[in-house]
C-alpha cells in the first residue's frame, strides 16, 4: 500500500513536470493548470504516503538516506504549493519539479539499511523535521532570488521575452525570496538546536567535532550573512541570487557531501 | 438560403471610404429596416465603428442574390452610387462568413490586435438589431456564440494581455517592478505637456502619493494643485529621490539632469530598493548609463516603444493560438447547427415506423386470406403515416434553433434506433 501510495504520488509529479514544461514551451494556461493540480494530487498522495508509512513503523519514517530523500522531496513540494497558493507564479514548476523528481528517483536506487536505535525519541524528530523543512525553504529562497534576477534582465534589457510576461513583479519575487529565507531560517535554528539539545541529553562525545555539524553550522552562517546584509544594507537581486546559490550548495554539501567524511552523523 | 458578410475595414478600404458609408449608432434602428424592407433578407445586423462597417445577413436566395440585396442597400443607403464601393468590400459566405464573425469579436481582426472594444461594439450592434427585430432565428443563434468564443480566446489566451501604448507600457513596467502602485510614490519632474498627459495615466493606476518639481516655483505650485500632491524645491530634485518609487522626467533641459553619479550616490541610501525611472524629454533628461545601476530602470521614449513592439509581437503570438481557436469552434458550430436536411431522417423515421406495424401483421399472416391480408396492410400502412405525420412536423418546427433541432433529431434516432442514412 505504501509502495503504490508514493509511486503514485511520483507519477503525478511526474505528469506535473511535463506538463510545466510543456506549458512554457506552448504558453498555453490550460497545461499549466493541468501541472498544478497533477503536483496537488501528488502532493496529497505523498502526504498519505508519509502518514501511512509512519503509522506502520510506529515512527516517522526518516531514518535512513531513502527516508531522508523522500521526505526532502516531500518539504519541496509542500513549499511549491503553498507559494502557489499565495504568490501564483506559472514558471514555478520549472525549476522546484526537477528537483523533486531528482530527489523522489533517488529514493528508488538507494537501498534501504537498518535503522540505528540511537535514531529515535522526540528531539531527533523536531531536529530533522525541522532541518528537512528548512532545506526545502532554503531551496525556495534560492529558486526566488534567482527569479528575481530573470525579471531584472528582463526590465534592464527593454526587449521583454518569455520571463518578462510570465513572471511577477520584482517586489513580489523579493517577498517570496524574504520570507521563505526567515521562515527556513527559523526552522534551521530551531532544528539545529533541537540536535544540541537531543545529543546533550544522550551524552554523544564530540558532536561538536563532526563534519555534518560544522557544514551546517557554515551553512547557517551563510543565511544568517544574508539576513543581516538584506535588513541593513538591502541586499537583493544579483548579490542576493549569488549568497543564496552559496548557501543552497553548502545545504548539499552538508545533506551529501559529508557522508565521505565520516563522523557521527555516518550510520551504515 | 445563405448567410453572407459584406463589409470593408482598416484593412480594405482608407479611412475616407470608412467614413463615408459608416452608420452613426441613431440612425442604425432605422437603417436596420431599410434593410430588411429594401432587400429579400430575412435577418441582418450592422456592425459600424471606425475601423469597419460590415453587414451580415441571412437570406431565402443564393448567396449571389443576398451580396447584391446588400449592396444595393449601402449604394441606396448612403446615396452613392456604383461601382464606388467595389474595390474595398469584402464578402464572406456560409462558413467563412461565421469565421469572419467569430475573427472579428475575438479582436483578431483588429488593428490593434486584442483590443477589447471591438467586442462591446458588436455586442451593442446586436443588441441594436434585436431591439429593431431585423434578427431571427438563425442570427440569434449565431452571433451569441461568436461572444462566446470571444470570451473563450481571451481567457484561454493572453491575447489582451500586454499593453500597447506609452502610457499603458509605462504603468505595465511600473507593476511589473513594483507590483500593486497604491502604497507607491511619484515623482513629477518637469511640467511639459507631455508629462501632464503621461501623469494623468500614471495616476489613474492608483498611485496615491504624488510629488512635483520644476524649475519655476509658480509652475510647481501649479502642478501641485493639479495634481493634488507635494511640490518640491528644484534644487532638492536629487535628494527627494531617495523617498520615491517612480519618477518621471519630462523637462526642457538640453542636458543631462540625472547623470549616473548623482543616481548611484542615493542607491545606498534607498538601500536598493527598485527605482523606475521614465524620461519621455527629448533631448534626454537621463543619462543612460544610470540604467545600469542595481536596482534602477530607466525607459526613454525609444525603451517603451521597443516594448510596445515586443507587447504586440507578444500579442501576435497569442493570435496564432487564438485563430486555432476560432477554427475549431466555426467547425463545431457548423457540425451542430449544419444546415443538415431533415429529409432522410423524416423519411427514415417514417420507414421505421412502417415495418414495425407491417412486421407484427406478417406474423399473424396465415390468420388472413390475401384479399384479407391486403386491406390489413393497407390500413396498417394508413396507420404507420398518420403516427409518423406529428413526429415530423415537430421536427420540422420552423420556430426552432438549429441546435434545438438538432437536439430533437438526435433524440428521434435514439428512441427509434434510426440509422443513419447518407
Amino acid at each position: 500500500m505504501s509502495t503504490l501510495l508514493f509511486n503514485a504520488a511520483f507519477g503525478f509529479y511526474l505528469v506535473g513536470l511535463v506538463h510545466s514544461v510543456a506549458a512554457f514551451v506552448s504558453k498555453k494556461d490550460l497545461l499549466y493548470k493541468i501541472a498544478f493540480a497533477s503536483v496537488g494530487v501528488g502532493f496529497f498522495l505523498h502526504s498519505s504516503f508519509i502518514i501511512y508509512r509512519g503509522v506502520e513503523l510506529a515512527h516517522l519514517p526518516l531514518t535512513d538516506l531513502k527516508e531522508a530523500l523522500a521526505f526532502f522531496a516531500w518539504t519541496v513540494s509542500l513549499c511549491f504549493v503553498i507559494s502557489h497558493l499565495r504568490y501564483r507564479i506559472k514558471p514555478l514548476g520549472l525549476f522546484l519539479l526537477p528537483l523533486v523528481t531528482v530527489l523522489m528517483l533517488g529514493t528508488i536506487f538507494i537501498k534501504s539499511s537498518p535503522v540505528p536505535e540511537i535514531l529515535s525519541g522526540s528531539w531527533f524528530y523536531l531536529h530533522t523535521v525541522c532541518l528537512f523543512l528548512a532545506y526545502g525553504m532554503f531551496f525556495m529562497t534560492f529558486v526566488g532570488s534567482w527569479l528575481y534576477l530573470f525579471q531584472e534582465r528582463e526590465l534592464k534589457g527593454k526587449k521583454p521575452k518569455t520571463f518578462y510576461y510570465w513572471l511577477p513583479s520584482l517586489v513580489l519575487l523579493d517577498d517570496l525570496f524574504y520570507k521563505f529565507l526567515i521562515a527556513g531560517f527559523s526552522f534551521m535554528t530551531l532544528g539545529l538546536l533541537a540536535g544540541v539539545i537531543w545529543a546533550e541529553q544522550d551524552w554523544v562525545q564530540g558532536w561538536q567535532d563532526d563534519p555534518k555539524v560544522i557544514a551546517a553550522l557554515v551553512t547557517w552562517a551563510i543565511y544568517l550573512l544574508l539576513i543581516y546584509l538584506r535588513l541593513t544594507a538591502g541586499w537583493r537581486g544579483k548579490r542576493a541570487a549569488i549568497i543564496s546559490m552559496a548557501g543552497f550548495l553548502s545545504i548539499l554539501f552538508t545533506f551529501l557531501g559529508t557522508r565521505y567524511l565520516g563522523g557521527l552523523h555516518t550510520f551504515q | 438560403m445563405d448567410l453572407v458578410v459584406v463589409g470593408l475595414s482598416h484593412k480594405t478600404a482608407p479611412i475616407e471610404i470608412r467614413e463615408r458609408i459608416a452608420f452613426p449608432e441613431e440612425h442604425l434602428p432605422t437603417a436596420l429596416q431599410r434593410l430588411l424592407t429594401e432587400s429579400e433578407l430575412s435577418e441582418g445586423m450592422i456592425v459600424s465603428t471606425c475601423n469597419r462597417v460590415e453587414i451580415l445577413a441571412h437570406g431565402k436566395n443564393s448567396h449571389r442574390k443576398i451580396v447584391e440585396s446588400v449592396k444595393n442597400f449601402l449604394y441606396s443607403y448612403h446615396s452613392l452610387s456604383p461601382p464606388f464601393l467595389e474595390d474595398y468590400l469584402y464578402i464572406h459566405r456560409r462558413n467563412e462568413a461565421i469565421n469572419h464573425l467569430f475573427r472579428v469579436a475575438s479582436s483578431l481582426d483588429s488593428m490593434v490586435v486584442g483590443e477589447p472594444q471591438i467586442l462591446s461594439q458588436v455586442k451593442k450592434a446586436y443588441s441594436m438589431a434585436c431591439l429593431t427585430g431585423s434578427v431571427g432565428r438563425q442570427l440569434n443563434d449565431l452571433i451569441p456564440r461568436a461572444f462566446f468564443v470571444a470570451k473563450k480566446v481571451r481567457t484561454s489566451t493572453r491575447i489582451g494581455a500586454a499593453a500597447v501604448s506609452i502610457s499603458s507600457v509605462a504603468i505595465e513596467l511600473a507593476r511589473k517592478i513594483f507590483g500593486d502602485l497604491t502604497d507607491k510614490s511619484i515623482f513629477l519632474i518637469g511640467a511639459g505637456k507631455m508629462s501632464t498627459l503621461a501623469a494623468k495615466s500614471l495616476l489613474e493606476s492608483g498611485i496615491q502619493q504624488i510629488y512635483v518639481t520644476n524649475r519655476t516655483a509658480e509652475r510647481s505650485r501649479q502642478m501641485a494643485a493639479e495634481f493634488s500632491g507635494q511640490a518640491v524645491p528644484f534644487e532638492d530634485l536629487k535628494s527627494h529621490l531617495i523617498h520615491t518609487d517612480i519618477a518621471l522626467v519630462s523637462t526642457g533641459a538640453d542636458s543631462f539632469i540625472l547623470t549616473r553619479a548623482d543616481v548611484e550616490g542615493i542607491t545606498k541610501k534607498r538601500k536598493y530598493r527598485p527605482l523606475f525611472i521614465i524620461d519621455i524629454s527629448v533631448p534626454r533628461n537621463v543619462d543612460p548609463e544610470v540604467n545600469q545601476l542595481e536596482n534602477v530602470f530607466v525607459y526613454d521614449v525609444d525603451d517603451l516603444q521597443s516594448v510596445i513592439n515586443a507587447n504586440v509581437q507578444q500579442r501576435q503570438q497569442e493570435a496564432v493560438l487564438a485563430e486555432e481557436i476560432v477554427v475549431a469552434e466555426v467547425s463545431n458550430y457548423v457540425k451542430l447547427t449544419g444546415t443538415r436536411s431533415l429529409g432522410p431522417v423524416a423519411s427514415a423515421l417514417r420507414t421505421r415506423i412502417e415495418t414495425m406495424c407491417l412486421e407484427e401483421l406478417n406474423t399473424r399472416r396465415h390468420q388472413f386470406t390475401e384479399e384479407e391480408f391486403e386491406q390489413v396492410e393497407k390500413l396498417l400502412k394508413k396507420a404507420a403515416h398518420k403516427i409518423a405525420h406529428p413526429l415530423i412536423t415537430n421536427l420540422r418546427d420552423p420556430g426552432e434553433s438549429p441546435r434545438q433541432q438538432l437536439y430533437k433529431v438526435e433524440l428521434f434516432k435514439k428512441i427509434f434506433q434510426l440509422e443513419e442514412e447518407s
